[in-house]
């Protein structure tokens, strides 16, 4: 099985508080790849690489197969993009847009988006000036989906928009992978969403990817273990420690990435036990994982 | 059926769509022969990956619960009584076992459950 999207050493620098450091990133053909990060860790930037529309100072990235940015039209004609700011044309109609963004694409499907047209209830001479925020989302993702693409590239497709119109948004698109059994690659960070339809996270932090694994193992390595008779050093332990707290006089509460159920062992070589082992959902891995890399790279630095 | 699917519980989506049918059938709400819905349509429904649809109807269909056919869909099979009463069983021991770890969380002891259940639950006969 190919990747939809490699990427390898990928560096890029804006002045000099920000820049992306030797990013690597691999997204599996047929995937739902969410993409988190905070606010300015360098989602967008990595898109706009990636799809050719900035150029890396050190990297290689191949999407379905092109070398990107020399090939980057060839990957293009088969990628549907939603950009984080809407690009659509105010002047036209919904009908007018459609027409125009059909002619760019071979493989544009009219009954398609005629259909979702329908679905989402736009009307066809509605001006794109006079559509609501959710209308214009609707049509963006209503030309993506319509292109037959084989990967989405969805930048916050859903940020902002309704519960409801996000809700019709995502069946149509979960719909369209059945169908078409297309890759997507989705920044957000409505982490709810990814949970329920990724299959892979990458979380990006400051301009790196600091975790990229299926979702399943995401969820069930990161942990939250209470401990009694924690050891004060924190040395040589079996997992990741992402965070230490103490709650309690004797208990202390420890945020774990590799977690195993052997490791139990490893307590009790100390003389401690663990008296419970919680699961974390996805928003709280996330935050607890930031936490540990932001902890980490200081410990680094000094 | 398959509302309040929770994506931050720690079972799996696919465990949870698994769980809801293998009680539907349980309970004689599902029969013999009845479709579910496809799987595109229940990812939709539910906005969720249509693989993790696919996974939930082949453990229910490995299990013994539901037919998968080439192009048609998947259908409930066909369930010996003895079967529905195991998933039942099965089903409601999922239940106490949550509910037993939750309780430990809180720092509640078996004795106060039992106290606390026998309270609650309707006189026997």
């Amino acid at each position: 099985m190919s990747d939809a999207i490699k990427i390898r050493n990928l560096a890029w620098r804006a002045g000099r508080d920000f820049a992306i450091r030797d990013l690597a990133m691999t997204v599996p053909t047929g995937a739902i790849y969410g993409f988190l990060g905070p606010n300015g860790s360098g989602k967008t930037t990595t898109i706009r690489l990636m799809l050719g529309m900035q150029q890396a100072s050190d990297g290689s990235i191949e999407v379905l197969g092109h070398s990107v940015p020399r090939q980057a039209h060839k990957a293009l004609a088969r990628i549907g993009y939603v950009p984080e700011r809407l690009h659509l044309y105010q002047g036209l109609t919904v009908e007018e847009s459609v027409r125009y963004h059909r002619a760019f694409f071979p493989t544009f499907d009219a009954t398609e988006a005629e259909r979702l047209r329908k679905r989402f209830g736009l009307r066809e001479d509605a001006l794109v000036a006079k559509l609501s925020k959710g209308e214009a989302g609707k049509l963006m993702m209503l030309l993506a989906l319509s292109q037959r693409a084989e990967l989405l590239v969805l930048d916050e497709p859903t940020d902002g928009l309704d519960p409801v119109i996000r809700r019709e948004v995502l069946s149509a698109l979960v719909e369209y992978v059945d169908g078409a059994k297309a890759t997507v690659f989705i920044s957000s960070h409505l982490v709810h969403e990814q949970e329920r339809i990724c299959d892979w996270i990458g979380v990006m932090d400051g301009g790196r990817l600091i975790a990229e694994l299926p979702m399943q193992e995401f969820r069930s390595g990161i942990k939250r273990l209470r401990v009694h008779k924690a050891p004060v050093s924190r040395d040589a332990t079996p997992f990741a420690l992402l965070s230490r707290e103490t709650p309690t006089q004797h208990l202390e509460e420890w945020v774990v990435r590799g977690w195993q159920p052997e490791m139990q062992e490893w307590f009790a070589r100390v003389g401690a036990e663990v008296r419970d082992v919680q699961d974390l959902d996805l928003e709280e891995s996330f935050v607890e994982l930031l936490r540990g890399s932001r902890v980490a790279t200081t410990t680094e630095t000094r | 059926m398959f509302e309040h699917i929770d994506p931050r519980s720690p079972t799996p989506i696919y465990a949870q769509i698994a769980d809801r049918v293998r009680l539907a059938v349980a309970a004689g709400d599902l029969r013999a022969g009845e479709g579910l819905p496809s799987v595109r349509a229940l990812a939709g429904q539910l906005r969720v990956n249509p693989a993790t649809v696919v996974q939930a109807y082949r453990d229910l269909e490995r299990d013994g619960l539901v037919e998968m056919r080439q192009g048609a869909g998947t259908f409930v099979a066909d369930v010996a009584v003895e079967t529905r009463a195991r998933e039942r069983a099965a089903a409601a021991q999922r239940f106490v076992r949550q509910m037993l770890t939750e309780a430990a969380r809180l720092g509640l002891s078996p004795t106060d459950l039992r106290l606390a259940l026998e309270r609650d639950l309707p006189e026997s006969k």
